[in-house]
């Protein structure tokens, strides 16, 4: 160990190691479990095996008669991947002009984009399902149970979130590349997509993905604004494991097998793009 | 591209402004740029949290809802109800469970970014384990717990509980809470680390010839340059403990036992199971108010600006 490492140990050797080792199995037995679960047999599972007399992956494959996952796993992409769109491109050119310029209310709205990610979401979705509702009942348009529907009601809280993220990166890029192309007689347009939108391409691309991730990740609106054929995966994998208390044989491998495909687009997610999105996990201090 | 392209024509602020730098963009504010995104906002967010607070003084249910312009005005009516309809309790529960999730996650995270700060073989490994529970999705997290703790579920078969119930009866706070400890502490973790990693080299160097013991060191030095970065993510971590609707609703499902009864359950429970939405329009309300006050403190003490 060098002497620079030396100095800046923090804690003595025996101590780094039991606390790393006990952390590690709080995350990993409950993992290593769910994984050799969802490779059993639900009889294996029921049986109170940890670890499987026999591996199968029969589990994956069953999982798809026995709950609705596809369609979920098909709605869901569908409708976060537009959302992720949609916040990650408004959210861009929102964030560049609350960066540069200063106007009346411009910190309000800040203030705003910040404080409403803490806004409890049954609020929110109160009025938006009373709204939706209404433009059945006043317009003859059904939204609730659409695709679009949710789409739009994602983007209340990804817009922000996404706006934000693009706050806390537009604010670190320096004004003097923007400045030259102005001179030369760039347009706003011209230097927005010529400079602002190239530079911060990587910014752009992590708050789509985290404003997939919310919408990935949320059960509250799903499971009032769809209906079966619009469930997500979220839904369908909740009620999936509602049903398991009915009394009839539970399925628990294959409960497991349905919840790591839940999991695996986040963890692929999080696997390409890890070093950006842990940085804005810490600058947008938000899941 | 439609919110570039969705511009006004004839708006070009260079060719007109001969002066270079930055009074050209002062005087030439493109501030259409926020029109689509401002109108948006406005449309999706703004009118309905406005229509939030209008629906918390109607009394709207499932019999005026089709209606809902014209339904009585009841002005505090709800507010007072909600009183007798359960909210105290919840309130109780919602703050408790967030302050002691928050206040057991902060030694953990604190603990794990400090074994993960001096670089090791294998230290890149530790890190990606370390955010597995944050990284995994919460109806994920609570979807696989609700199996693990079934009567019959491994939980009780490993540690020989017989048919313990977790998920129902006064067990399921604690599950709750242990759960919600599992899922968040990474979180905390990240944001030490982040404080850790930008303490200077030297301050390590000086306690070092200084010949201070570990302990002294770690708690006189190196944790006040902690304590900033730690409150603001306990704030936060507050702030999305109380409001964790996942969790509670994939756990034990709606309506939840009573013991769990937290408030976004019982909001989510009075408005899309009892269909009075001007009630829990009300709850809502009130449970805004009561995250006000740590968002007000997380709000002051983020950096908003370019400048500040």
């Amino acid at each position: 160990m060098t002497a620079q490492a030396e100095a800046q140990r923090l804690l003595p050797r025996p101590l780094l190691v039991t606390i790393t080792v006990l952390l590690c199995a709080m995350v990993l037995v409950p993992l290593a479990y769910i994984v050799l679960a969802s490779l059993n047999s639900d009889v294996g599972v029921a049986s109170g095996e940890f670890w499987p007399s026999s591996f199968t992956g029969e589990s994956y494959s069953k999982i798809w008669t026995t709950a609705d996952l596809s369609t979920g796993i098909v709605n869901s992409l569908i409708v976060c991947a537009a959302t992720a769109v949609a916040s990650a491109l408004l959210g861009t050119s929102t964030a560049y002009v609350l960066v540069r310029y200063s106007f009346l209310g411009r910190l309000t709205i800040l203030r705003g984009l910040v404080g409403l990610q803490s806004i409890p979401g049954t609020l929110m979705l109160l009025p938006v399902f009373v709204l939706f509702s209404s433009a059945g009942n006043y317009l003859g348009l059904t939204v609730i149970g659409t695709r679009w529907g949710l789409f739009v009601a994602y983007l209340t809280f990804a817009l922000p979130f996404s706006t934000w993220v693009m706050v806390t990166y537009l604010r670190g890029l320096p004004r003097e590349l923007e400045e030259a192309a102005r001179t030369d007689g760039a347009s706003t347009l011209v230097v927005l997509w010529r400079i602002v939108i190239p530079l911060s391409l990587p910014a752009i691309v992590v708050s789509g993905i985290f404003a997939f991730l919310l919408g990935w990740n949320d059960v509250l609106f799903a499971s009032v604004l769809t209906r079966p054929e619009t469930h997500t995966a979220a839904v369908a994998l909740q009620i999936f494991g509602s049903a398991q208390e009915g009394g009839a044989l539970p399925v628990y491998s294959q409960m497991m097998a349905a919840a790591l495909i839940c999991a695996a687009p986040v963890v692929i997610l999080y696997l390409l793009f890890q070093r950006y999105l842990v940085g804005g996990l810490t600058a947008g201090g938000v899941k | 591209m439609s919110a570039v392209t969705a511009a006004p024509p004839g708006n070009k602020p260079g060719s007109k402004d001969a002066k270079p730098g930055k009074k050209v963009s002062e005087r030439q504010r493109p501030l259409w740029l926020l029109t689509p995104g401002g109108l948006l906002m406005t449309l999706i967010i703004l009118i309905p949290l406005l229509l939030a607070l209008w629906i918390s003084l109607i009394d709207l249910d499932q019999y005026t809802l089709r209606r809902w312009v014209e339904a009585p005005f009841i002005g505090i009516g709800n507010y007072v109800e909600s009183f007798e309809a359960g909210l105290p309790k919840s309130i109780w529960l919602s703050v408790s469970f967030a302050v002691l999730s928050t206040a057991v996650t902060v030694p953990i995270g604190i603990a794990a970014a400090l074994v993960t700060q001096n670089a090791y073989r294998g230290r890149a490994l530790v890190r990606a384990v370390f955010l597995i529970p944050y990284v995994l999705p919460s109806f994920v997290v609570a979807s696989v717990w609700r199996t693990m703790l079934q009567p019959d579920g491994i939980v009780n078969e490993t540690l020989g509980l017989g048919s313990t119930l977790w998920l129902s009866g006064p067990n399921s706070y604690w599950t709750l809470v242990l759960v919600e400890i599992w899922a968040a502490w990474p979180f905390i973790y990240l944001m030490a680390l982040a404080a850790l990693q930008s303490v200077d080299n030297e301050v390590h160097e000086a306690s070092a010839v200084d010949g201070a013991n570990w302990w002294a060191k770690l708690t006189r030095v190196i944790l006040p340059y902690l304590r900033g970065p730690v409150l603001l993510a306990c704030l936060l971590a507050t702030l999305n403990h109380i409001n964790n609707f996942t969790l509670p609703f994939v756990l034990f499902g709606a309506p939840a036992p009573d013991d769990v009864n937290v408030m976004p359950m019982l909001v989510y429970v009075t408005s899309f199971q009892g269909l009075r939405f001007g009630l829990s329009a009300a709850m809502a309300v009130i449970s805004l108010i009561l995250i006000a006050i740590p968002l007000y403190a997380y709000l002051r003490a983020v950096r908003l600006d370019v400048d500040k």
